[in-house]
């Protein structure tokens, strides 16, 4: 190991190239202004940031020497909440960390409370999930379309990728009545069942998007600032990557064909056709044509899971851990549909308690631990889910993906001017939620 | 199963195995979402770390293998991991940690809802557990290490850090640093990562309190789930906590 003498920062030295990953903070750095050299710092609140991302970025006249990301602005102890609540509350609390992607959240946590109830939840909720999260991964891409070319200066892009999203978003609201931080996915299965129109809305959406993306790769693909901008901006070798801890779309624009939908399947996702996509440039423009990719790969499996949707329950027929509740357009707005109440309170005192016991303390998980990973938008999102026995978890842990990447952006920094920095964080594509927790 | 690693330090794997398969059937599928590797290529790896290195214990559960380390191997083991050809885990997914504090511990199930009887544990001396998950992409498995450590914040827990096998662990180190107290040996930066520098305690460990929240309303305070009262406190009415 070696410390720099400057900035107390301490790496090991590779083989060929050096590891600097770690950060200090700024009284650390004031003293390390040295001549020619200029330490500027980048947020927390800057527009460029993605959130609440704080960059300490030393400066040789243009060209980046060293990046420090400071994290830990948008830190809600959401793992130390959920020790708190039931193993149902988890949920809504899980799916607020990366909310951009809050479906992989929520089914990465569902399956890990499954995996220690040792259920599965029906064909039909593990298919509906795959076509939540295969659309989320969409919208979660367009959204970093839409940042990632602002902040390259394709001003378009922001409001065309914010559109297309909508739509999105727009079949989210129609399934699970929100834009996002659903709280839809639940241990054994869904909140509720998917509506009548729900294929035609899926369908309507992958049917003119198609069209649109093609249009905006158009776009980028041939612009010359945006190929400028990009190009060997930003390289981060497989290798490294690995080192790193990096995965998803970063990894396999390096060429590794490593993606866990494929590698370890779960939700059912070896019935589907679809290719993982690759490049091999390990450079932003190689993340750009991924992610395109990937968007479109999402909509082959939206595609078939449509087409193929089972019938049947969407939530496990065991009781004594089924939640209860079914909704329903009430008089008073959503909420329990009124012959379930009826049913409850007037015809079987069985479901009552069960209802009652439920709601209030919930459902007990046996004793273990697991580690459940999904790929998510981002790379492997993966939970770590401990149970002692009781009705609330006794930690939960995530890995979550946008924390580990953000680990490689001084590598990927260096020597680069300080525009390039703004074009990797954007490719890095963190969402602060995620990172901080 | 050789006999239960304990190291000088008195630190015990037997209580952290109990809590790995607890006192429950466990009639699960054996292979599940996150891991398809068989149950017996499991034993195969287990067989083979257990080979190279006679002080760690291995167990299986739920398609998962777990394999406790004492804190001064960890680093030869995690290197081991990594570098052999069988194993070859080239990625280091997570680094976490769980905190088991000592004294008596009565798991209440609910009988009326599930059935399952209450569980009663005794722990003599309180644990952490630095938990790494290892995955291989060559040969498609994951394997977990678990390093117990003495909970005591005054003892100063420490564990070797793995930075320099995967510069990878630096954040995941900080964060249990940040939130538990472990100390990572040989760790370039040891700083808090998430919380402010100037924290005081360690906000995951069991006996740091959740804590209430302050509202600008009239000065009231809401307190943290565990403490809510529901009822109004009328005296006679029995006005108590629901929950546990």
């Amino acid at each position: 190991m070696s410390v720099d003498e400057r900035t107390g920062a301490a790496g090991y030295g590779g083989s060929d190239d050096e590891i600097w990953v770690s950060g200090a903070d700024w009284e650390v750095l004031e003293d390390a202004v040295t001549e020619g050299r200029l330490t500027v710092n980048v947020g927390p609140q800057h527009p460029s940031t993605h959130g609440v991302l704080r960059l300490v970025v030393e400066l040789e006249g243009e060209t980046v020497m060293s990046v420090e990301p400071v994290i830990g602005y948008l830190h809600t102890g959401i793992e130390k909440n959920t020790e708190y609540r039931t193993w149902t509350q988890g949920t809504t609390f899980v799916t607020r960390m990366d909310y951009l992607s809050p479906f992989f959240n929520e089914v990465a946590y569902c399956l890990a409370v499954e995996k220690l109830l040792g259920i599965d939840a029906p064909p039909r909720a593990q298919a509906v999930r795959v076509i939540m999260m295969e659309l989320n991964r969409i919208a979660s891409h367009l959204v970093w379309l839409a940042t990632g070319g602002f902040e390259l200066g394709a001003i378009s892009m922001m409001i065309y990728g914010f559109r297309e999203r909508e739509n999105i978003l727009d079949v989210f609201e129609a399934q699970t009545g929100l834009r996002m931080n659903h709280g839809y996915v639940r241990p054994g299965g869904l909140a509720a069942d998917v509506t009548a129109d729900f294929a035609q809305q899926c369908r309507d959406v992958i049917s003119y998007l198609p069209e649109r993306l093609a249009e905006y790769e158009d776009l980028l693909e041939q612009n010359p600032i945006f190929i400028h901008r990009t190009q060997d901006v930003g390289v981060l070798e497989a290798d490294d990557a690995i080192r790193y801890g990096v995965t998803g779309p970063l990894l396999r624009a390096a060429g590794a064909d490593w993606d866990l939908r494929k590698a370890q399947p779960y939700c059912g996702y070896e019935q589907y056709d679809f290719d993982v996509a690759t490049e091999t440039g390990a450079d932003t423009y190689a993340r750009f044509l991924v992610r395109m990719q990937e968007m479109r790969e999402s909509m082959r499996i939206i595609d078939q899971a449509v087409d193929a949707l089972p019938d049947g329950p969407v939530m496990v027929e065991d009781k004594k851990i089924a939640w209860p509740a079914q909704l329903g357009l009430g008089p008073d707005g959503i909420g329990n549909d009124p012959t379930y109440i009826r049913h409850i309170m007037g015809e079987s005192m069985e479901a009552l308690i069960h209802h009652f016991k439920l709601v209030t303390e919930g459902f007990a998980v046996p004793p273990g631990q697991v580690y459940v990973p999904v790929e998510s938008p981002r790379g492997e999102l993966g939970y770590h889910v401990v149970s002692n026995g009781t009705t609330k978890p006794y930690r939960v842990h995530v890995r979550d993906p946008s924390f580990v990447n953000l680990q490689s952006i001084d590598h990927m920094s260096r020597g680069h001017m300080v525009a390039d920095l703004i074009a990797i964080i954007a490719t890095l594509d963190p969402v602060m939620g995620g990172v901080d927790r | 199963m050789p006999a239960a690693a304990r190291d000088a330090d008195g630190r015990d794997h037997e209580a952290a195995r109990a809590d790995q398969t607890g006192t429950l059937p466990n009639d699960g599928p054996a292979l599940r979402a996150g891991t398809d590797v068989g149950v017996a290529e499991l034993q195969t790896i287990a067989d083979r770390i257990r080979e190279r290195f006679d002080e760690v214990d291995t167990t299986t559960a739920r398609g998962e293998l777990t394999v406790f380390v004492p804190a001064e191997r960890i680093r030869d083991v995690v290197r081991f991991c990594k570098e052999d050809e069988e194993l070859a885990c080239e990625l280091l997914s997570d680094v976490s940690g769980v905190h088991w504090p000592g004294g008596e511990h009565v798991v209440e199930p609910q009988l009326s809802t599930t059935g399952w009887p209450p569980n009663r544990l005794t722990r003599d001396r309180g644990t952490i557990e630095v938990t790494y998950h290892l995955l291989s992409m060559s040969n498609n498995h994951r394997l977990r290490l678990v390093v117990a450590v003495n909970d005591d914040p005054q003892a100063l827990p420490t564990v070797p850090s793995v930075t320099s096998v995967y510069p990878t662990a630096d954040f995941h180190e900080r964060e249990v640093y940040d939130f538990f107290g472990v100390h990572f040996d040989g760790h370039p930066n040891l700083v808090r990562i998430l919380m402010p520098e100037e924290w005081d305690g360690y906000p995951q460990r069991k006996d740091y309190p959740l804590g209430g929240v302050d509202t600008d309303y009239h000065g009231a305070f809401i307190p943290p789930p565990d403490e809510r009262v529901w009822s109004r406190d009328v005296p006679g009415a029995g006005g108590g906590k629901v929950g546990p």
